[in-house]
C-alpha cells in the first residue's frame, strides 16, 4: 500500500516559501487519511451488510415459497414408512400339546373412581352396592365422601353386563380401565400344571399380568416375550386324557375315603407328561390363599406329584433286583433264601403280614413283594453302589421339570447310609421321593435301560439319555413287573389288552415326631404299559385310602391304588391311540350275531 | 466516542426523549403482538384465558420495559455490558446446580414470582458485550489472530453452558448470532470461510463413512440423525410434530378456514399449539395470505433495525441493534423453518407471538436498548 506522506517535503518548502504554515498541510493530509480509513471502514461495513440483507432475503424467499407450497398441498394422512414390526404386548397362551387352549387372556374392564368428579358419591355407592354384592354401601360411601381420596379401584375385573349396569348408574366419578386377564377355560382341569396368574404393575389404562404358579411362573419371561409375536406356548398334556386321569382319580379317592391323590403320565421315550394330577385341586381362575397355619400339604395348592415327599414303598424293589442282575450278582432265575430271622443294624426286618416265601427266584422275590429277599440283594449290591444307582436314577435331586414348584420335591434321602438304611431302602423305606421321581426312574426301566427326564414340553423326538442298566435287564425287569400283574400282588391291575406291568407299594405313613402310623398308608402303583412294549409309565399314588367294603379295611396298595390305576389306563389307553390287543382266547363268550 | 463527546452532541433530554423514540418500530411490534393475542384466543377456543389474558399483559409490561430502558442513555448500557454477560454466565452456572427441571431440561431458575430462562437473556448479553467489544477494539485489531480468539471463547462459553442444559435449539442461536456479530463487526472473511468449511468437511466425512470399515459413529447415531433430520419417516413418534404442523399448513390453503375454525389446532391435533407451532395455527385459519403477512411484518421490524443502525455514526449502537435485529431474525427464520418441517425441530419459539413471559421480556429489553441507540444516537 502506497502512503502518502504526511509532509511532503515539496510542499511544504513551498508553503514555508510563501510564508503558510506547513502545519496546516499536515492537518490536511491527516484529515484525509482519517477520511480514507473510515470510508474503509464504512464500505467493508457495509458491504458485510450488503450480504447479511442478501442472506436473510433469501431466508425469507425460501420460508415464503415453503409457505406458498404448504399452502398449495393437498393435507394427507400420515403414513408411516417402514412401520417395523408391532409388538405384542399380551401375554402368549398356553395349548396343549394337540394345540387346544390351557391358558388364554380375555379383554376385560376395571371400574375405579375419581371421588372429586362425582355428582351424587352417596346414590353412587348404594347402586354399586346392588350391582356387586360383594361392595359395603357405607364403607364406599365413606370413601367417596373423602375430600383427600382423588382416586380409588372400586373393581379390578367387571363382566362387559355388569359395566353396562354401571355406565347405567350416569356417574361421571365412576370410570372404566380397559385390561386383560388370564383366562383358564378349563377351570380346575390340569390347575396345578398351570398354576395361575395375577394382577402385577396395575394401571387405569392397562395391567401387568404375571404368574404366580406353576407353568406360567416358570415361563414368565417366554410367556412376555415380545419377540415371539404371541406364539402359544405348547405343553406336553393332552386335555383329554388329563381330563380323563381326574375324573377316574377324583372319583377313586372319593371311593377309597383318601385324603389325596396323584397321578403321572409319562411318555417313556420322549419323557412328555401327558397328564400330571394332584387332588384335591382349585380353579386357577380363582386361585385360593395359601394356608398361612397348618401344613402346607393340606392346602388344594399343594401339588402331591410333584412337591409331595413319600416312602414309596416296595415300588422300590424293582431297582434294588435290576442293579443286582445289572452287577451279575444274579439273574431272574437265582434262588434268593428270604427264610429266616433277618436282622441288620440290630433291627429284625419281616415280611408284610409275617409271610415267609421260603428259597424263591428273584423274580419271585419281586412277584411276591419279599421285604427280606430284596434287603439281601441290596446287602450284596452294598451302599455306595446302591447310592450311585439311586442317583443315576435322579432320585438325588429334584427334578428339572418346567414348574416353579419342582424345587420343592428335593427328597428325603436317610442322613448316614448305614447298612440298615441300605436294606431299608431297598424296598422304599427311609427314602421320600416324590410320584414324579418314582415315574421318571420307571420310565427309564421302560425306556430299555436309557434314562428319561420328564418335561412339560412338547417333544418331537426321543430323548437320547444315557445307559443306566443294559437293555436286557431292562427288559427282564419289565417281565418281572408283568408277572406282578398277572400272578402277584397287582392282580386287580389286569386291563384286557394293555398288558400292564407295574409294581405296588404300601407304606405306613411317618408320624410327625418319630415312628410310623398302623393305620395311615400310602398306596403306590407304579405301572407300564404295554408291559411287551413299553410306551407310557403311569403312577397313581393315593394318600390314606382304605377299601372299606369288606369286613375289615383294606389299605394296601393292591386293593387301592391298582384298581384305580387300572380303570385310569382302560379310559386313557384308548385316548392315547393305543389299540387294544385281545387273543383270541378271550373272546370265546363272544357270539356273533347276524339277522 | 466516549460519553463526553455523546454530551457534546445535541441529543434530546426528558420527557423530549419519547419524541425521538422510533416510533414504526413500536408499532410494528405492537402489531405483530396483537396478531399473536389474536391467536391465543383462538387456539384457547374463544377464550381470553388461559393464555391470551395474561399474553397481553405481558405486553403491557413488556412494552413498560422498552420505554424504561429506551429513556436510558445508551452509554450507561454499553458500561454496563460486562457486567451483564458476567451475570448471564453466573446465571447459567446457577441452572445447572439449582435450576428446575421442565420438559427434560434443566433451564429454569424459579424465582418465586417468575421463572427466569438465563439462556434467553444470554442471548442479548451475548450481543451486548460483542458490541460492546468491537467498540472498544481498534478497527485495525479486528482481525489479528489473538483479538478473534477473545469473541470466540467470549461466544463460546454461554454456547456450551447451554447445551449442557441441555438445550441445542438456543446454544445454536447463540453461536450463530456471535458468529454473525463478528462478521458484521469485520473480523477478515478468510476466518469464516475456515471454520465454515471445516464444518462441513467434518459433516461430510462422517456421513461418507457410514457403512464403510472407518465408520466414525455408530449405527444407532446415524439412525437418530435420520430421523432427526427427516422426521417424517416415524409419523407417530418424533415426527408427529412436523406432520401435523403440515397438515395444517396444508389444510389452511391459501386463504385459510377462517378465524376459529382450525381444525386441527382447534381439536388439540397440533402439539405445542399456543407455544412453539403457533405459526401453524395462524396459517390454517389465515391461510397462505395470513402466514406472508405476518412474514411482512417481521421483514419490516428488520428493515427498521438495519436503517436504524445506518443511520448510527456510533459503532457500539449500530453494532448492538444489528445483533438484536439478526436474534429476532434468527428467532422467526428458525421457527417458521421448524414449524413448515425445513428445518429439525429444536423448540425456538416464534417471537411476540408464542405464549411465553420469559422470552417476550428479553425480546421487548432488547427493543428498549434498540430505542435507547436510537435515541441518543450522535447527531
Amino acid at each position: 500500500m502506497i502512503r502518502t506522506p504526511l509532509r511532503p517535503l515539496a510542499r511544504i518548502l513551498d508553503a514555508r516559501q510563501k510564508g503558510e504554515n506547513p502545519d496546516a498541510i499536515e492537518r490536511e493530509n491527516l484529515r484525509i487519511r482519517h477520511e480514507q480509513m473510515r470510508d474503509k471502514a464504512r464500505m467493508r461495513a457495509e458491504g458485510r451488510l450488503l450480504v447479511m440483507a442478501v442472506m436473510f432475503f433469501g431466508a425469507f424467499c425460501v420460508v415464503g415459497a415453503r409457505m406458498g407450497m404448504l399452502a398449495a398441498s393437498e393435507p394427507a394422512e400420515p403414513r408411516a414408512v417402514h412401520t417395523g414390526a408391532s409388538i405384542i404386548a399380551s401375554r402368549a397362551d398356553i395349548t396343549d400339546r394337540h394345540g387346544r387352549i390351557l391358558a388364554t387372556n380375555m379383554s376385560i374392564h376395571s371400574l375405579y373412581a375419581h371421588p372429586q368428579q362425582m355428582i351424587d358419591p352417596d346414590r353412587a355407592a348404594t347402586e354399586l352396592a346392588a350391582i356387586f354384592p360383594d361392595l359395603d354401601a357405607a364403607k364406599l360411601a365413606a370413601r367417596f365422601n373423602d375430600p383427600k381420596r382423588k382416586f380409588l379401584w372400586v373393581k379390578k375385573k367387571i363382566s362387559p353386563e355388569q359395566m353396562q349396569a354401571v355406565h347405567d348408574i350416569g356417574e361421571p366419578g365412576l370410570l372404566f380401565g380397559p385390561r386383560e386377564m388370564r383366562l383358564y377355560p378349563n377351570g380346575a382341569l390340569a390347575a396345578h400344571v398351570l398354576g395361575g396368574s395375577s394382577f402385577g404393575k396395575e394401571g387405569v389404562h392397562s395391567a401387568e399380568v404375571i404368574g404366580t404358579a406353576g407353568v406360567e411362573r416358570y415361563f414368565e419371561d417366554l410367556l412376555r416375550d415380545p419377540a415371539r409375536e404371541g406364539a402359544p406356548l405348547q405343553l406336553s398334556l393332552d386335555l383329554t386324557v388329563q381330563a380323563a386321569a381326574e375324573e377316574v382319580l377324583d372319583a377313586g379317592m372319593k371311593l377309597l375315603n383318601a385324603k389325596a391323590a396323584a397321578s403321572v403320565l409319562m411318555d417313556v421315550k420322549t419323557g412328555e407328561v401327558i397328564s400330571l394330577v394332584s387332588l384335591p385341586d382349585f380353579d386357577p381362575n380363582d386361585r385360593p390363599r395359601p394356608l398361612t397355619e397348618g401344613e402346607a400339604a393340606d392346602s388344594p395348592l399343594f401339588n402331591h406329584a410333584l412337591q409331595g415327599l413319600y416312602e414309596l414303598g416296595s415300588t422300590f424293589k424293582i431297582f434294588t433286583a435290576a442293579q443286582a442282575m445289572e452287577l451279575g450278582l444274579v439273574n431272574a432265575d437265582t434262588i434268593i433264601d428270604t427264610s429266616g430271622t433277618f436282622r441288620v443294624g440290630g433291627e429284625i426286618i419281616g415280611e408284610f403280614e409275617n409271610h415267609n416265601y421260603g428259597k424263591i427266584s428273584v423274580e419271585q422275590v419281586i412277584v411276591k413283594s419279599s421285604n427280606r429277599g430284596t434287603g439281601r440283594l441290596a446287602l450284596a449290591i452294598g451302599s455306595t453302589r446302591q447310592q450311585e444307582f439311586l442317583k443315576s436314577l435322579g432320585f438325588f435331586d429334584p427334578v428339572p421339570l418346567e414348574m416353579i414348584e419342582a424345587k420343592g420335591g428335593q427328597p428325603l434321602l436317610p442322613k448316614r447310609w448305614t447298612d440298615l438304611s441300605t436294606a431299608t431302602v431297598s424296598f422304599g423305606h427311609g427314602l421320600s421321593s416324590s410320584p414324579l421321581h418314582l415315574a421318571a426312574a420307571y420310565a427309564t426301566l421302560a425306556n430299555d435301560g436309557r434314562r428319561v427326564v420328564p418335561t412339560l414340553l412338547k417333544q418331537t423326538s426321543p430323548q437320547d439319555g444315557p445307559q443306566v442298566v443294559s437293555k436286557s435287564v431292562a427288559e427282564a425287569a419289565q417281565v418281572m413287573l408283568r408277572k406282578v400283574v398277572t400272578e402277584g400282588t397287582a392282580s386287580f391291575g389286569e386291563v384286557p389288552g394293555y398288558y400292564v406291568g407295574g409294581k405296588t407299594g404300601t407304606s405306613e405313613k411317618l408320624k410327625p415326631r418319630g415312628g410310623y402310623y398302623k393305620d395311615k398308608n400310602i398306596n403306590t402303583f407304579a405301572s407300564i404299559f404295554p408291559a411287551h412294549d413299553p410306551k407310557y409309565v403311569l403312577i397313581v399314588t393315593l394318600d390314606e385310602a382304605a377299601d372299606m367294603t369288606g369286613d375289615r379295611p383294606r389299605r394296601t396298595a393292591g386293593w387301592t391304588a391298582v384298581p384305580v390305576a387300572a380303570e385310569m389306563i382302560g379310559r386313557i389307553a384308548p385316548l392315547l391311540g393305543l389299540r387294544p390287543d385281545y387273543q383270541l382266547g378271550q373272546l370265546e363268550g363272544v357270539v356273533k350275531v347276524s339277522r | 466516542m466516549t460519553w463526553l463527546e455523546y454530551s457534546v452532541k445535541t441529543v434530546p433530554s426528558g420527557w423530549r426523549k419519547i419524541l425521538y423514540l422510533n416510533w414504526p418500530l413500536v408499532v410494528l411490534l405492537s402489531a405483530v403482538a396483537g396478531i399473536g393475542f389474536l391467536m391465543l384466543y383462538s387456539v384457547a377456543g374463544g377464550s381470553w384465558s388461559p393464555w391470551a389474558e395474561p399474553q397481553m399483559k405481558r405486553y403491557a409490561l413488556g412494552l413498560a420495559v422498552m420505554f424504561a430502558v429506551a429513556m436510558v442513555p445508551i452509554w450507561f448500557w454499553r458500561t454496563m455490558s460486562l457486567v451483564f454477560y458476567m451475570t448471564g454466565l453466573g446465571l447459567l452456572v446457577m441452572v445447572e446446580f439449582f435450576g428446575s427441571v421442565g420438559m427434560g431440561a434443566q433451564r429454569w431458575i424459579d424465582l418465586g414470582f417468575m421463572r427466569l430462562q438465563p439462556s434467553e437473556l444470554m442471548k442479548i448479553a451475548l450481543v451486548m458485550f460483542l458490541a460492546a467489544y468491537y467498540d472498544w477494539l481498534p478497527n485495525n485489531k479486528v482481525s489479528r489472530p489473538l483479538w478473534v480468539i477473545l469473541p470466540v471463547l467470549i461466544i463460546l462459553l454461554p454456547t456450551f453452558l447451554t447445551l449442557a442444559q441441555p438445550d441445542l435449539g438456543t446454544a445454536l442461536l447463540l453461536m450463530i448470532a456471535g458468529g454473525l456479530m463478528m462478521f458484521l463487526a469485520g473480523v477478515h472473511w478468510a476466518y469464516f470461510a475456515t471454520v465454515i468449511s471445516a464444518g462441513v468437511g467434518t459433516i461430510w466425512a462422517v456421513f461418507q463413512s457410514r457403512g464403510t470399515d472407518w465408520q466414525l459413529i455408530e449405527d444407532y447415531q446415524f439412525r437418530r440423525i435420520d430421523t432427526f433430520l427427516d422426521p417424517t419417516t416415524d409419523p407417530l413418534g418424533a415426527g408427529y410434530h412436523i406432520t401435523q404442523a403440515k397438515i395444517a399448513m396444508g389444510s389452511g390453503g391459501w386463504t385459510g378456514r377462517g378465524f376459529m375454525q382450525g381444525t386441527q389446532s382447534r381439536l388439540n391435533f397440533l402439539p405445542e399449539k399456543h407455544t412453539d407451532f403457533i405459526f401453524n395455527t395462524l396459517a390454517e385459519e389465515f391461510g397462505f395470505v395470513g402466514g406472508v403477512s405476518l412474514l411482512i411484518l417481521y421483514v419490516l421490524i428488520l428493515v427498521f433495525c438495519i436503517i436504524s443502525a445506518v443511520q448510527n455514526k456510533d459503532r457500539f449502537s449500530s453494532l448492538l441493534i444489528l445483533g438484536i435485529g439478526l436474534t429476532f431474525f434468527l428467532f422467526f427464520a428458525v421457527n417458521m423453518s421448524m414449524v413448515m418441517g425445513l428445518a429439525p425441530v429444536v423448540g425456538v419459539p416464534l417471537p411476540l407471538v408464542s405464549y411465553g413471559g420469559s422470552a417476550m421480556l428479553v425480546l421487548m429489553l432488547a427493543f428498549g436498548l434498540v430505542q435507547s441507540a436510537h435515541i441518543h444516537r450522535p447527531r
